[in-house]
């Protein structure tokens, strides 16, 4: 994948993720419609590659004014990468050489290794982890689990010894992925599925859409590196 | 537009330490009172989840789930109000729970208050503590739109 077809996919599927959580907010108080009205507006402009790069840049400013509107952002780390997608796409349409551009590109594919990496990194540190003791305690009482009935995963601490041993060990293997891309594109539908059941036991929609609007950087990156 | 810059630098260079420890998990819930200093106030939880939630419906969440991220949302702002007390935190619950009841029947209940309890795992059972309680506010001062 070429850069420039790298970074048309990526906008294009952020621009989408951004429309589906800005109908999110449309529903309720006047100020968020307000903010996420424009911000699909500036989605559109960015889909049908309208006006490029001022469609991505006003997305860019516009995400300083919905970070100080909530103080931080609204659904923490999907959010974050988010913004982090949003402002190296932007770096790496008006930078001025193709080394610059590429290295803003790279940046964030290296940051979507980096977020599977030390996310298995500080799990296997932690014995609660590693004798599944920590995701027995998100099933039982934290905030996260959509139904009663999923919390009754907390009951199967075998299950959950073995999901968490299986969560840590595919967030630290994640990076030997990127040797080939056949191998990559397995560690890419591991990662979506790994999404998937996040969204679906603990309603986490907007990580699975984020992440995989990241996903061509890590392939454009895999491809300029081996 | 600085403050904004400092909120937008932990994106730019994140932890991604996600899930690293599985702290306290705050619990939100609200009393409706009819006066200020009323006491022993009927405390309700504010969005307890449902039984269950079938699988059609767990995907269809993928495409629309703003109740839930509302809920993420406003239990984000329960910790951040433990953890380093702002007007905004206090304010973003205040605005959201008397959203919710803005179709209520009982009128007279004119106040609205809220609490914050703390669930942790001690010696393998679940606790639970009362962290924080508001000042009542009356409903009518909270907007709702």
């Amino acid at each position: 994948m070429t850069l420039d077809a790298a970074i048309r996919l990526t906008e294009v599927l952020l621009a989408l993720a951004f429309i589906q959580q800005g109908a999110e907010h449309l529903r309720r108080f006047r100020d968020e419609q307000v903010l996420f009205l424009v911000r699909t507006a500036l989605c559109v402009f960015v889909i049908l590659g309208i006006g490029a790069p001022w469609p991505l840049g006003g997305l860019a400013l516009l995400s300083l004014v919905i970070l100080h509107r909530f103080r931080g952002p609204y659904n923490g780390g999907s959010d974050r990468m988010g913004l982090l997608a949003l402002w190296c796409l932007v770096l790496s349409q008006v930078l001025p050489t193709e080394k610059a551009r590429e290295i803003a590109f790279g940046y964030l594919g290296a940051q979507l290794v980096l977020s599977y990496l030390i996310a298995g990194w500080v799990k296997i540190r932690n014995p609660d982890w590693r004798s599944g003791r920590a995701l027995r305690q998100v099933f039982a009482f934290s905030v996260y689990p959509v139904s009663e009935r999923a919390r009754d995963w907390a009951a199967r601490p075998r299950v959950l010894f073995a999901m968490s041993w299986a969560v840590i060990l595919f967030e630290l293997a994640f990076p030997l992925t990127l040797v080939s891309q056949p191998s990559l594109v397995v560690g890419l539908a591991l990662a979506a599925a790994f999404h998937l059941a996040n969204a679906c036991l603990f309603g986490l929609n907007r990580f699975f859409w984020t992440w995989l609007a990241v996903y061509p950087a890590i392939v454009w990156l895999q491809g300029r590196l081996f | 537009m600085i403050p904004a810059l400092r909120l937008l630098l932990p994106a730019l260079i994140p932890s991604w330490n996600f899930f690293d420890v599985i702290g306290d998990s705050p619990r939100l819930e609200y009393a409706l009172l009819r006066s200020p200093d009323e006491a022993a106030p009927d405390w309700l939880e504010f969005r307890p989840r449902p039984e269950r939630v079938p699988l059609l419906a767990m995907l269809g969440r993928l495409f629309w789930n703003a109740r839930w991220n509302e809920t993420l949302f406003v239990a984000g702002r329960a910790d951040w109000l433990i953890d380093e007390p702002t007007e905004h935190s206090r304010n973003e619950i205040f605005h959201r729970i008397a959203a919710d009841l803005a179709d209520r029947t009982d009128r007279e209940a004119a106040w609205l208050t809220f609490r914050i309890a703390l669930l942790s795992e001690l010696e393998g059972k679940i606790v639970r503590e009362i962290a924080f309680v508001s000042e009542p506010r009356r409903l009518s001062t909270i907007s709702v739109r």
